[in-house]
C-alpha cells in the first residue's frame, strides 16, 4: 500500500522573488538558520524555529544570488552573485554588513565551491573570466593561488566541488563542463588528473560528490543522472546512468549521512533517492515552478535534520523525511 | 472543720466505729465510719488505713444472702474509695486482695470474668470507682507485681470481668468507667489526676507491663472492636472511650521500641504450671501472627469509625492512626499501616476544623517519619502508601460505579491524600509499570464521559459568522471563562470532578512530565475508548506541571494532538466532546508555557482556528474560548493581535490545507479571517496564497465556488482597508504614468493586484460563464431548488462585488486596469443582458463604477452593446410600472428599474456618449417623467435628465421643450420665423408637472429661452 503523498512540514514564503539557492547553518549553541539566495539579490536569513524571515541581505544590487554558504570556523556567510562578486558577510552579534568582496569577472551561472584549510583560513574556488577558466583564491589574502584552464576545448565551467581528499598533499576540485564533461583537477599541481567525458552532448549542471564514499553524481539538461566513482588512482568511473521522468536538474544534494541524494528538477518534484544505489524513494510534488535549489539541514537532532528546497515559485518547502522523526504526514 | 492529724486521736476516734461495724455490718454503721474517715487528714488516714480497711472489707467477705446486703456493700465501697483516693498502697497482699474482692462484689459466683446478674448501676459504679482509686493508689512497684506472670489469671479475670460490663453494661457511665479501668489496668490512664498520680514506668517496667497485657491484648481488643462496631446507641463517648483504650492497648504491647529490647532465646519463666500457658513470648513470629489479626480487628474498628457521624469518634480515629503510626508501624507491618494511613489520609477533607487540624498535624508528622527516618522504615512506609494508593487505585473504578457520591468523594479524597502525602516520591512510584497502569486505568474508567446527550449535535453553530463575529469583537474577551460542562457516566457531583482533576494536576506537579504524557499518549492512542479520558487526564496534568520547568516534549505531543484533531470526523457525539477536551488540552498547554508557547502557535493556531468554523456550536465554541485562551496565554492583547502576529503560520497551513480541500473544508473560512484582521505588511504573502486559493478554485470548481467567491471578496475588503483609494489627493497624477514615482506601497499594492487580476479575470470568466451554463441546466431540473435563492446567483452576485472592488483598488492605474476590463466585458455583459434581474441589478451597478472608472474607455461597448438593452427594457417595463400599485415598489423589476435610472445618468456623462445613444436613452426615460410612474422612478428620471442636460443642454432644450412649452416664444426680430415647438400652450397632460420642473431647474428661468441664445440676447 501506497502512502500518501508527504506534504512539507512547513513553507517559508515571501521573498517576493525566485529563489536559486538554500545552505542551512544549524550549529550547536545557535538558532538554526536556513539561507536563500533570491533572484532580486537578497540574501533572506530564516530562522527555523520561528520559521519566518529574520533578516534580509542586498549586497548585490538587485543582481542574482547564485550561491550561499557560510564558514563553519567564523560564521561567515558567503553569497555569490551575477554582479560577479563574491561578498562575505559578518553576521556576528547582529551586523548585517560586507566585510569583505571578491571580483570574479564571470558572467556564468556557475556556483562556487569553499574549502576551510584552517582557523579563518579558506580556499575559494569560483569561475574566472575567461568562459573555461577556475580560478582559486586564498582567503583571506585574496591570492589567486592558481588559475586552471582544460586543454582541450570543453566550453563553460557549469559546477565546481572542491574537497580535501584524506591522503593526498593539496585539495582536489571537481569541475563540469558545458559539453558535458567532468574533470578532476588537483590544485597543488594544477594539473586535471582525469576527465570524464561524458557521452551526452548537454551541458552538465550540476553536481554532488561523497568524498567518504568517493562517489559522485552529476545532473544535466537531459533526463538522466550519472553517477561516478574515483578509483585509487583518481580516475573517474562513469556508471551506469539513472534516467528521470521529466528532464534537466538544477541541483543536487547529498545528506551529510550519505543515505539520501536529492535532486531539484525542472519539472517542479523534488526527487529523493538512496544514495546507495540511486534507488527513487520519493517524488515530493509541491512547487509550481522550477526547483532551484536543495539543501538537507546540518543540524546535530537527526529528527530536526531538514529538506528544503528553493523554487522559481518563490517559495521554500521544508520537508521532514526519513529522518527518524516524528511522522508529520 | 479541723481535720484531726494526730494518729492516736484518731485511732481513739475511729476505734468505736470499727469495732461496732465488725459486729453490726449494717449501711448506717458504714456511713458512720465514712463521715469519721473524713475528719482525719490524708497523712493520718494512712497511717490507719489497714485497720479502717479491715472491717471494711470484712463486710464484703461476708456470705451473701442478707436483704440488703446490696445497698451495705455499695456503702462499703464508697467508703473505701474515699480511703483508698486519700492513701496510698504500699502492700502487695491489700493491692492483690482488694483488686479481687472488689471484683468479685461483681462477677457472678460461678465465673469470675463474667459480670454477676442483677448487680445494681449504682454498685457498679462505686465498685468501679473504687478499682480506679485502687489503682491510682498502689505504688509503683506494688503495681508492678500485679503483672507478674503469677498474677496473670486474677489480672485476665478482672480484665475479662470490666470489658464484659464496658460491652454488654446498659448504663453509660458504667461502661465508661470499666473502659477506664480497663485503661488504668495497662497502665495507659489519662485521667484528670495529674502526673503524680500516676506511676511514670521505666523501659523494663514497661516492658514487663506489655508483656503481661500481652495476654490480655486478643481479649481486649476483640471486645472493644465490638463495642466499637456495635449498636450506635450507646453513644460516642463509649465509643471514643473504647478507641483509646484499644488504641492505647496495642500501642503498649506492640511498642517498637519495647519488642526490639526482647531478648532472644528467653523463656517462660518455669514452675508456673498452668499459668505458665498464659504467658506470652513476645517473638517476631508471635508479634506477626497478633499483627495479622490486628489487621482484621483494625479494619473492621475503622470502618465504624472513620465516617462516623460524631467529630469526636472522627478525631479519636485521627488520634488512634496517629499514635498507632508513632509507636508501632514496625510491628504492625503493612497490612494494619495501610489501613491507618487510609484513615488518616481520608481526614484531610474532614468538615470539623478540629480534626482537620489534628490530622495535618498527624500527616505531617507520619510523612516526615516516612521521608526523614531510617532508611529501612522510609521504604516501608512509602511501600505502605504505594501499596495503598494501588489498591484504592484498584478498586477505585468499582467504588465509584456502586457507591454513592459521598462515598465516592471520601475514595477520591483518600487518594489524593496519598498523592499529597508521597509528595516527590510520586515519581518513584510512578516508574512503576504496574503503579502507572493501575493509576491510569482507574482514571481512565472513573473519568468516562456520558455522551448520550442528544442536543450537543443537534447545536449548529452558524460557523463562519460566529467565528467572524467571535474575531471582531474579542477585545472584550466574550467567552473567556466559558468552559463546556462535561456529563460524567458515573458522577454527577461537581467536586467530585474537581477532586479528580486535583488528583491530575498532583500528578503533573510531582510526576515526571514526560513519563505521565508518553504514557497517557500512549493511551490515547491505544483506544478511542479511552481517548477522551486520556486527554482530559493529561490537560490537567500539563496544568500541574505549571510549576515545574516543562520542556520540548509538548511540541511532539501538541503536533501529535492537532494532527488528531484536524482528522476527526465529526458524526459523534463523542467525537465532539474529544475535540472540546483537547481544544481546553491546547489552552493548557499554552497556560503553562506563556510565551513559550509561541513557537507552538505555528501548528496549533491554525486547528484551533479551523474547528472554530466548526459545524458544531459545542465545539466551535471551544475553539473560540480556546483561541482566547491562547491569545492571553501568549502575551497578546486580543485574538484579533493573535491573529494578526502569526498570519504567516496560519496562511501556510491554509495553503497546504487548499491542496487537501475536500478534508479540510474549513481553510477557506480561516483565510477570509486572517486576511480580515491581518495589515498590509501580509501583502508579500497575499499573492503567494492567492494562487493556491485560484488552483484550488480551478480544481473543485462545483462545489467550492461560493466558498472561494467569499474569500477573494474578504481579500478585495482587505487591499481596499489596508490601501484606500486616495481621491481626494489632487497631487496624484491620474494616470498609470505615476507608478514609477509612486511610492513604495502604491508600487506594491499595483504590482500585487496586477498579478492577482490576471489570474482574476481567467477565473471570473470561469465563474461568471459557467454559472450562467449551470442555471439553465438547473432551471430545468424542477422547482425544489427554487426554494432557497440559487447558489449560482449569489456566487454571481459575490463576484461582482469582487469586481467593483477591484475596479476601486485599480482605478488609479489605468494601464492595468483597462486591461483587465477589456478581459472582464464580456462575463459582464451576460450579466447584464440574459439573466436573473438581481444579477442584472448588480452588473449594473457594477457598470456604474467601471464607467465612473474608465471613462470613455467603454463608451462604444456600451453604446453598442448595453444601450439598446437596457433601453428597450426600461421601455418595456415603463407602462408596467405606471399602472402599478404600491406593491410594485417591492418587486424586483422595480429596484431594476430605478437603479438603472439613477446610474444612467452618471454613466452617460462620463462614458461622453454619442447623440445617437443620448437620444436612444432620452427615449427610453422619457415615460418615466410621467406623473403615473412611482415617485422614486420620477425622481430618478430627472436625474437622468439633468446629467443629459450636462452633457448637451442645447439638444435636451429643444427635445423636452418640444414635449411641452409653458408659453410660446415671440421671435425677437420679426424677420425670424416663429419657433414652431411641439405642444405649446396650457395643454396639461401626465408630464407637464416634471418637464416643468426640469426647464425650470435646468435653464434656470420660468420664461422659457432657448440657451443658445442667452449668449446673444
Amino acid at each position: 500500500m501506497s502512502r500518501p503523498s508527504p506534504t512539507p512540514i512547513y513553507t517559508l514564503r515571501g521573498a517576493a522573488a525566485p529563489l536559486n539557492t538554500l545552505h542551512f547553518s544549524c550549529q550547536e549553541g545557535s538558532q538554526p538558520l536556513l539561507f536563500s539566495g533570491s533572484g532580486k539579490g537578497s540574501v533572506h536569513v530564516w530562522n527555523l524555529d520561528s520559521r519566518r524571515a529574520e533578516r534580509v541581505l542586498d549586497g548585490h544590487s538587485g543582481s542574482s544570488v547564485i550561491w550561499v554558504s557560510t564558514l563553519q570556523s567564523t560564521g561567515a556567510l558567503l553569497s555569490q552573485g551575477r554582479d560577479m562578486r563574491v561578498c562575505l558577510w559578518d553576521l556576528s552579534e547582529g551586523r548585517a554588513e560586507v566585510s569583505d568582496s571578491l571580483w570574479t569577472g564571470s558572467v556564468g551561472f556557475c556556483q562556487c565551491s569553499s574549502l576551510e584549510t584552517g582557523q579563518g583560513a579558506w580556499l575559494l574556488a569560483c569561475p574566472g573570466e575567461q568562459t573555461e577558466e577556475i580560478k582559486i583564491i586564498a582567503f583571506p589574502s585574496k591570492k589567486v593561488m592558481c588559475s586552471l584552464l582544460p586543454d582541450a576545448k570543453l566550453g563553460m565551467v557549469m559546477c565546481l566541488r572542491l574537497w580535501q581528499p584524506d591522503a593526498g598533499p593539496g585539495p582536489l576540485l571537481l569541475a563540469g563542463y558545458e559539453d558535458g564533461s567532468l574533470l578532476l583537477w588537483d590544485v597543488s599541481q594544477r594539473r586535471a588528473l582525469s576527465r570524464a567525458s561524458s557521452t551526452c552532448p548537454e551541458p552538465l549542471m550540476c553536481l554532488a560528490f561523497d568524498p567518504q564514499r568517493m562517489r559522485g553524481v552529476s545532473g544535466s539538461s537531459d533526463n538522466n543522472l550519472r553517477p561516478w566513482a574515483l578509483d585509487e588512482n583518481r580516475n573517474l568511473q562513469l556508471q551506469d546512468p539513472v534516467a528521470l521522468v521529466n528532464p534537466g536538474v538544477s541541483q543536487l544534494c547529498i545528506r551529510g549521512d550519505g543515505k539520501l541524494l536529492a535532486s531539484a528538477g525542472w519539472d517542479h518534484r523534488v526527487r529523493v533517492f538512496g544514495w546507495k544505489r540511486l534507488r527513487p524513494l520519493a517524488v515530493l510534488q509541491h512547487h509550481t515552478d522550477m526547483v532551484l535549489g536543495v539543501a538537507f539541514s546540518d543540524h546535530r537532532d537527526p529528527r530536526r535534520r531538514l529538506l528544503a528546497a528553493a523554487s522559481k515559485d518563490q517559495r521554500i518547502s521544508l520537508w521532514s523525511i526519513y529522518n527518524e522523526g516524528p511522522d508529520t504526514g | 472543720m479541723t481535720q484531726i492529724s494526730n494518729p492516736k486521736i484518731a485511732f481513739a476516734y475511729l476505734r468505736p466505729a470499727c469495732v461496732l461495724l465488725t459486729r453490726e455490718p449494717t449501711v448506717t454503721n458504714v456511713e458512720t465510719l465514712g463521715g469519721q474517715l473524713r475528719e482525719l487528714d490524708d497523712a493520718t488516714l494512712q497511717q490507719l488505713q489497714e485497720y479502717v480497711l479491715f472491717p471494711l472489707r470484712f463486710i464484703l467477705k461476708l456470705p451473701a444472702g442478707s436483704q440488703h446486703r446490696e445497698r451495705l456493700v455499695q456503702s462499703v465501697v464508697e467508703a473505701m474509695t474515699h480511703v483508698l483516693e486519700t492513701t496510698c498502697v504500699r502492700s502487695w497482699e491489700t493491692l492483690r486482695d482488694l483488686l479481687s474482692e472488689l471484683c468479685l462484689c461483681l462477677s457472678s459466683p460461678a465465673d469470675p470474668g463474667r459480670p454477676a446478674p442483677g448487680v445494681s448501676e449504682e454498685l457498679k459504679g462505686a465498685v468501679l470507682r473504687c478499682l480506679s482509686a485502687l489503682l491510682h493508689a498502689a505504688y509503683g512497684d506494688t503495681l508492678l507485681r500485679l503483672y507478674e506472670p503469677a498474677m496473670l489469671p486474677g489480672l485476665g479475670a478482672a480484665i475479662s470481668l470490666l470489658l464484659a460490663l464496658g460491652e454488654q453494661e446498659r448504663s453509660r457511665e458504667v461502661q465508661l468507667a470499666a473502659l477506664r479501668v480497663v485503661q488504668t489496668l495497662g497502665v495507659q490512664c489519662d485521667c484528670s489526676r495529674g502526673e503524680e498520680e500516676h506511676v511514670t514506668l521505666g523501659e523494663q517496667e514497661q516492658w514487663a507491663v506489655g508483656n503481661a497485657m500481652a495476654s490480655f491484648l486478643p481479649g481486649i481488643t476483640v471486645a472493644l472492636t465490638r463495642v466499637v462496631t456495635g449498636d450506635p446507641r450507646h453513644g460516642h463517648a463509649v465509643t471514643v472511650s473504647a478507641v483509646k483504650v484499644w488504641y492505647r492497648t496495642v500501642a503498649l504491647v506492640m511498642d517498637d521500641a519495647q519488642l526490639r529490647v526482647i531478648v532472644p532465646g528467653e523463656t517462660g519463666p518455669a514452675g508456673l504450671g498452668r499459668v505458665g500457658e498464659l504467658v506470652v513470648l513476645r517473638s517476631p513470629d508471635w508479634v506477626k501472627g497478633t499483627a495479622g489479626r490486628l489487621g482484621v480487628l483494625l479494619k473492621r474498628l475503622l470502618s465504624c469509625t472513620v465516617a462516623h457521624l460524631h467529630w469526636r469518634v472522627r478525631l479519636e480515629t485521627v488520634e488512634l492512626a496517629d499514635h498507632l503510626l508513632a509507636h508501632c508501624s514496625g510491628s504492625l507491618g503493612g497490612e494494619c499501616m495501610g489501613p491507618l494511613l487510609e484513615a488518616l489520609v481520608g481526614a484531610v477533607n474532614d468538615e470539623e476544623p478540629r480534626v482537620r487540624k489534628r490530622c495535618e498535624a498527624a500527616l505531617r508528622e507520619a510523612s516526615e517519619r516516612g521521608r526523614g527516618g531510617a532508611s529501612a522504615s522510609h521504604a516501608t512506609f512509602a511501600d505502605v502508601l504505594s501499596e495503598n494508593l494501588h489498591g484504592l487505585a484498584t478498586s477505585l473504578p468499582r467504588v465509584l460505579r456502586a457507591a454513592d457520591d459521598h462515598k465516592k468523594l471520601s475514595v477520591l479524597n483518600v487518594f489524593l491524600g496519598y498523592l499529597k502525602l508521597l509528595g516527590p516520591l510520586i515519581d518513584r512510584l510512578l516508574t512503576s509499570a504496574a503503579h502507572l497502569q493501575r493509576i491510569s486505568k482507574a482514571l481512565m474508567q472513573v473519568l468516562e464521559l456520558d455522551v448520550r446527550d442528544v442536543r450537543i449535535v443537534e447545536e449548529r453553530s452558524s460557523s463562519s459568522a460566529a467565528m467572524r463575529t467571535a474575531c471582531g469583537s474579542v477585545s472584550e474577551d466574550p467567552l473567556a471563562g466559558h468552559a463546556q460542562r462535561k456529563y460524567f457516566l458515573y458522577f454527577r457531583d461537581e467536586k467530585i470532578l474537581s477532586v479528580l482533576m486535583e488528583i491530575c494536576r498532583m500528578l503533573g506537579y510531582y510526576g515526571n512530565t514526560y513519563l505521565l504524557v508518553d504514557h497517557f499518549l500512549d493511551l490515547y492512542r491505544e483506544s478511542s475508548v479511552y481517548r477522551k479520558q486520556a486527554a482530559m487526564v493529561l490537560n490537567e496534568t500539563i496544568k500541574g506541571a505549571a510549576g515545574v520547568g516543562v520542556a520540548m516534549w509538548e511540541y511532539t505531543s501538541e503536533r501529535n494532538w492537532n494532527l488528531t484533531t484536524v482528522i476527526q470526523d465529526h458524526e459523534l457525539n463523542s467525537n465532539i466532546w474529544q475535540l472540546c477536551i483537547q481544544l481546553e488540552g491546547v489552552a493548557c498547554g499554552a497556560l503553562t508555557l506563556g510565551r513559550a508557547f509561541r513557537p507552538l502557535l505555528m501548528t496549533s493556531l491554525y486547528a484551533v482556528l479551523d474547528k472554530a468554523g466548526d459545524e458544531a456550536l459545542l465545539v466551535s465554541q471551544a475553539a473560540l474560548a480556546c483561541a482566547c485562551g491562547v491569545a492571553g496565554a501568549c502575551g497578546y492583547t486580543s485574538l484579533r493581535h493573535l491573529i494578526a502576529d502569526n498570519s504567516d503560520y496560519l496562511l501556510n497551513d491554509v495553503s497546504l490545507n487548499l491542496h487537501r480541500l475536500p478534508q479540510n473544508p474549513q481553510a477557506p473560512r480561516v483565510l477570509s479571517v486572517v486576511l480580515a484582521h491581518s495589515d498590509p505588511s501580509l501583502l508579500p504573502l497575499v499573492g503567494d496564497i492567492v494562487q493556491d486559493v485560484l488552483l484550488a478554485l480551478d480544481l473543485s470548481y462545483d462545489h467550492t465556488a461560493a466558498l472561494f467567491c467569499s474569500v477573494l471578496h474578504s481579500l478585495m475588503k482587505a487591499l481596499v482597508r489596508w490601501f484606500p483609494p486616495s481621491l481626494d489627493n489632487p497631487e496624484r497624477p491620474p494616470s498609470g504614468r505615476g507608478e514609477s514615482s509612486g511610492a513604495e506601497p502604491e508600487d506594491m499594492t499595483a504590482l500585487d493586484v496586477r498579478q492577482f487580476l490576471l489570474d482574476y479575470s481567467r477565473q471570473k470568466e470561469l465563474a461568471e460563464v459557467a454559472p450562467a451554463e449551470e442555471e439553465e441546466e438547473e432551471e430545468e431540473e424542477g422547482p425544489d431548488l427554487k426554494k432557497e435563492l440559487p447558489a449560482h446567483i449569489i456566487i454571481t452576485k459575490e463576484v461582482l462585488d469582487i469586481v467593483e472592488l477591484c475596479v476601486c483598488i485599480l482605478r488609479e492605474r489605468e494601464d492595468e486596469l483597462l486591461p483587465m476590463v477589456h478581459n472582464c466585458w464580456p462575463a459582464l455583459l451576460r450579466r447584464l443582458t440574459d439573466d436573473d434581474p438581481l444579477a442584472v441589478l448588480r452588473g449594473f451597478q457594477v457598470l456604474c463604477t467601471l464607467g465612473e472608472a474608465c471613462g470613455d474607455f467603454l463608451r462604444s461597448r456600451v453604446s453598442k452593446e448595453v444601450l439598446p438593452r437596457l433601453g428597450s427594457s426600461l421601455t418595456r417595463q415603463a407602462p408596467v410600472s405606471a399602472r402599478a400599485g404600491l406593491v410594485y415598489t417591492h418587486t424586483l423589476a422595480y429596484k431594476l428599474q430605478l437603479a438603472v435610472l439613477q446610474g444612467l445618468g452618471a454613466l452617460c456623462l462620463r462614458l461622453q456618449l454619442g447623440e445617437a445613444d443620448l437620444d436612444a436613452v432620452c427615449d427610453a426615460c422619457l415615460p418615466y417623467l410621467s406623473c403615473r410612474q412611482p415617485i422614486n422612478l420620477q425622481e430618478a428620471c430627472l436625474s437622468v435628465f439633468r446629467h443629459l442636460i450636462q452633457v448637451d443642454p442645447d439638444a435636451f432644450w429643444l427635445t423636452l421643450s418640444q414635449l411641452h412649452c409653458p408659453s410660446p416664444y415671440a421671435p425677437p426680430h420679426p424677420h425670424l420665423q416663429p419657433l414652431q415647438l411641439g405642444r405649446t400652450g396650457l395643454t396639461r397632460d401626465q408630464y407637464t408637472h416634471n418637464l416643468d420642473r426640469l426647464l425650470r431647474d435646468a435653464f434656470g428661468s420660468l420664461v422659457p429661452r432657448p440657451p443658445g441664445l442667452l449668449g446673444d440676447g
